[in-house]
C-alpha cells in the first residue's frame, strides 16, 4: 500500500525544486501565443485662445494590434504582427501672430483629416545553443503614405546566461503622396529612407536586479518635410542617436519591482531630449499586477524652430512651427492593472500626457502654441495555448 | 564526476543528438568544475579554502540554492545528513583499512555542524577547519538538470546515468520505460532488483565500494557526523522519486538513520525503494 507523502519529502521536495537546473523555464517558446490590444489616443482640443478661428478638434486615433507568436519545429520561431489605425481630426496647418502678439494656430481644414493606416509585419527567429538571429519585413499603407521596412537581428548570451548582447540592423524605405496636392499647392509625390543600427547590453547583476543599455543610430534622408504646412522647410538628411538605460529590481519584502529608465537622444536638426520614467510593479499573488508609472520628458528646440511663421522668408530657408520640435517638457502619468486567468492574460492601462513650455527644465524662448495633451486608454487580451 | 557517466537519448536526426549530446557533456563538466572536492581549482574548493577568513566568500545563487537544499535535509534528517562533514570523510581512509585515532575523530566533529555556518546576505562564513562536501546533492541535481537541460531543447527519450544516479529525459521509443538493475553492494555485477523508470530519477546510496574490515567487523564509508563513525544502519538503498536529487537525499538520509528507523523513513517517504539490510535480506515495497 503506498503511504502518504511524509512532510519530510515535502520539505526536499520543495528546496529541490527551487534549484535554477531544474526551476527556470528556457528561452525558446514552447507555446504559441495571441493577443489583441485595442487602444484610443485622443488629444485634447484647442482652446479659443490657442487658435481663434475654425475647428478645435485634434486627433483622435484608434489602434487595433494584433500579435501571433509560434514556435516551429525545434529551432525556429514566426512573428505575425497586424495594426490597423483609424485616425480623424486636425493637425496643426499654420501658425501667425494674435493681435496682442502671443502665436496662434490654424488647424488643417474645418472638417478635419479622415484616414486610416494598415499594417502587417512578419518576422522569424533561429535559435542556436548560445543566442539566436533573426530577421523580419513588413510593410504599411495608409491613403498618402507608404513604407516597406526590413530587419536583421542578432543576440548571443554570455558569462553563463548572465549577459546578453544583441545587434541590430533595420532599413525602411517611404513613400509620400500628399491628398488635394493639386488644391493646396503641396508636394505630389516625394520618398524617404532611413537605416538604423543598434546594440544592447543586458545583464543579471544578481537574483533580484537587472540592467539594461542600450545605443542606437539612425540615419534618415530624403524628404523629412511636413507636407500639409502651409511653409514647413526642412534639411533633407538627419541624424539621430539614442542612448537608453533600464534597471529593474525586485524588492522581495513587497513582491513587487522597480523599474527605472533613462533616455538620452539627439539629432542634428538640434533637438536634445531626456527622458526619466519610473514605475513600480506591485504583484498581488500570482495573477494581478498593478503598475503606477510617472515620466517626466524634456527637449529643446530644433535649431530652425519658429513658434510664428515666417512667410517672408525664402521658400528654401530652413523653418517650421512643428509643436515636435519646439522646446517644452512633458509629465505623464499612468496605471496599468494586469490579471492572469488561466490561459488568459488581460492588460489595462490608461495614461495622462501633458506637455507645456512651462514644465521645461530650460527657458524657453519660443513656445509653440499647439503643444500636446492626451489621454490613451487601451485594453489587451492574450492567449497562449 | 569521479564515476561512470552516460547519456542515453533518442533523436530522429543525428545533427541534433550530436549537438545535444555536446551541450548536455558542456554542462555536466560546468558542474563538475564548479561543485567538485577534487579540483583544486573548483569553486567548492574555493570555498573550502576560505574557511576561517574574516570576511567569508561570495555564494552565487546557484551555489546558495544547494545550501538551502542542503539546510532542509539536515533539519529533516535531525543533523544527520550535513555537508559540513567533510573534514570527516578526510580522516577515515577507507584504503588503508586502518581506525583513525579518536582525538583525531573528536577534531573533525569539532569542525562539522550546519549551524556553525553564518550568512551576511550571499557571503558565506565558514570556521576554520570545516569542509564542505555536497555529496549526495550535487551528482543528483547535474542528472536532473541534465534531463531538464534535454528536454528543453526538444529531446523527449533519453536516460541519464551519473555513477548510478539516474534522471530520466523521457521514456524509451514506444512510451516504454527504462529498466534499471540495482546492483548488490558485496558482489560485483549481481542485480538485487530491478526498477522500471518511465520519468523522475533514481538515486542509490550505500558502502558499494568503499568500506573495509576491521577485527572482522564492516565499515562503512556513510560515517555519521553526530558520532564521527561509520553508521551502522542499512547497506544500501535505492529511491525512486520525481526529481533524482529528492530520491538522493532521500537514499542518504535513509542510509544514516538506524537500520528500523532508516526502514521507516523509507515507507513513510511513500517512494517506490529498495534497500539491503546488515544480514543481506532485501526489502522494501513489492
Amino acid at each position: 500500500m503506498k503511504a502518504k507523502p511524509s512532510r519530510s519529502l515535502l520539505a526536499i521536495s520543495t528546496t529541490a525544486l527551487a534549484l535554477p537546473g531544474i526551476a527556470i523555464a528556457d528561452a525558446p517558446p514552447v507555446n504559441s501565443s495571441l493577443s489583441y490590444q485595442v487602444s484610443n489616443y485622443k488629444e485634447d482640443n484647442l482652446t479659443r485662445e490657442e487658435s481663434p478661428f475654425g475647428d478645435l478638434g485634434r486627433y483622435d486615433i484608434d489602434v487595433h494590434q494584433f500579435q501571433f507568436i509560434s514556435p516551429i519545429g525545434r529551432n525556429f520561431s514566426l512573428q505575425v504582427d497586424a495594426n490597423y489605425e483609424d485616425l480623424s481630426g486636425a493637425s496643426p496647418w499654420f501658425t501667425t501672430l494674435s493681435p496682442s502678439g502671443s502665436p496662434i494656430v490654424n488647424l488643417s481644414g474645418a472638417s478635419g483629416i479622415e484616414d486610416s493606416r494598415s499594417e502587417l509585419s512578419v518576422g522569424t527567429r533561429y535559435y542556436l545553443e548560445n543566442g539566436s538571429i533573426g530577421g523580419n519585413i513588413g510593410y504599411s499603407e495608409e491613403n498618402d503614405y507608404r513604407a516597406t521596412y526590413g530587419g536583421i537581428s542578432a543576440e548571443r548570451h554570455f558569462n553563463n546566461d548572465l549577459t546578453t548582447v544583441s545587434i541590430s540592423l533595420s532599413y525602411s524605405s517611404d513613400d509620400i503622396f500628399p491628398t488635394d496636392a493639386e488644391i493646396f499647392n503641396r508636394v505630389i509625390s516625394e520618398d524617404k529612407s532611413s537605416t538604423s543600427a543598434a546594440i544592447n547590453i543586458s545583464q543579471i547583476i544578481n537574483q533580484v536586479s537587472t540592467f539594461q543599455t542600450a545605443f542606437s543610430i539612425t540615419e534618415q534622408s530624403g524628404f523629412l518635410t511636413d507636407p500639409y504646412k502651409l511653409i514647413d522647410t526642412r534639411p533633407d538628411n538627419k541624424t539621430q542617436i539614442a542612448w537608453s538605460n533600464s534597471y529593474r529590481r525586485y524588492i522581495r519584502g513587497s513582491n513587487a519591482a522597480w523599474h527605472v529608465n533613462y533616455r538620452f537622444y539627439h539629432d542634428d536638426f538640434g533637438v536634445t531630449s531626456h527622458t526619466a520614467d519610473m514605475s513600480w510593479h506591485q504583484n498581488f499573488g500570482s495573477t494581478i499586477q498593478v503598475i503606477p508609472m510617472l515620466r517626466y520628458y524634456n527637449q529643446s528646440a530644433a535649431d530652425f524652430f519658429t513658434n510664428v511663421d515666417d512667410f517672408s522668408r525664402p521658400a528654401t530657408d530652413f523653418q517650421s512651427s512643428d509643436y515636435r520640435l519646439s522646446a517644452f517638457g512633458a509629465i505623464s502619468a499612468g496605471l496599468t492593472i494586469k490579471t492572469t486567468v488561466g490561459d488568459w492574460d488581460a492588460t489595462v492601462t490608461g495614461e495622462r500626457y501633458l506637455a507645456n513650455e512651462k514644465y521645461s527644465a530650460f527657458s524657453v524662448s519660443q513656445p509653440s502654441a499647439a503643444l500636446v495633451r492626451y489621454f490613451r486608454v487601451s485594453l489587451g487580451l492574450d492567449f497562449s495555448f | 564526476m569521479g564515476s561512470h557517466c552516460e547519456i542515453q537519448f533518442f533523436d530522429d536526426s543525428r545533427i541534433y543528438a550530436k549537438r545535444l549530446a555536446k551541450k548536455l557533456t558542456d554542462e555536466a563538466s560546468r558542474l563538475e568544475n564548479k561543485y567538485s572536492r577534487f579540483k583544486s581549482d573548483s569553486f567548492l574548493s574555493q570555498i573550502n579554502a576560505q574557511a576561517g577568513a574574516k570576511n567569508g566568500i561570495e555564494i552565487d545563487q546557484e551555489t546558495k540554492l544547494l545550501f538551502d537544499h542542503a539546510l532542509t535535509c539536515y533539519e529533516q534528517s535531525e543533523g544527520l545528513f550535513d555537508i559540513t562533514s567533510g573534514r570527516l570523510s578526510r580522516i577515515w581512509n577507507f584504503k588503508g583499512g586502518q581506525i583513525p585515532d579518536q582525538k583525531l575523530i573528536a577534531s573533525a566533529l569539532n569542525n562539522t555542524g550546519f549551524e556553525k555556518l553564518s550568512w551576511h546576505q550571499s557571503r558565506l562564513l565558514m570556521p576554520e577547519g570545516m569542509e564542505i562536501d555536497f555529496g549526495g546533492i550535487v551528482k543528483e541535481y547535474a542528472a536532473d538538470s541534465l534531463a531538464r537541460l534535454a528536454r528543453t531543447s526538444g529531446c523527449n527519450s533519453g536516460l541519464l546515468n551519473l555513477g548510478g544516479d539516474f534522471s530520466v529525459i523521457g521514456p524509451m521509443p514506444e512510451q516504454k520505460s527504462w529498466p534499471i538493475g540495482i546492483t548488490q553492494p558485496d558482489s560485483t555485477g549481481s542485480i538485487m532488483a530491478t526498477v522500471n523508470l518511465s520519468n523522475g530519477g533514481l538515486a542509490s546510496s550505500g558502502d558499494y565500494e568503499r568500506f573495509f574490515f576491521f577485527e572482522g567487523e564492516r565499515y562503512s564509508h556513510i560515517l555519521n557526523p553526530t558520532t564521527g563513525w561509520p553508521s551502522k544502519g542499512l547497506r544500501a538503498v535505492s529511491v525512486a522519486s520525481h526529481l533524482c536529487t529528492v530520491a538522493g537525499s532521500m537514499a542518504s538520509i535513509a542510509m544514516l538513520k538506524s537500520e528500523s528507523d532508516g526502514i521507516q523513513w523509507l515507507t513513510d517517504s511513500g517512494l517506490p525503494h529498495v534497500y539491503m539490510k546488515q544480514d543481506g535480506s532485501i526489502g522494501g515495497p513489492s
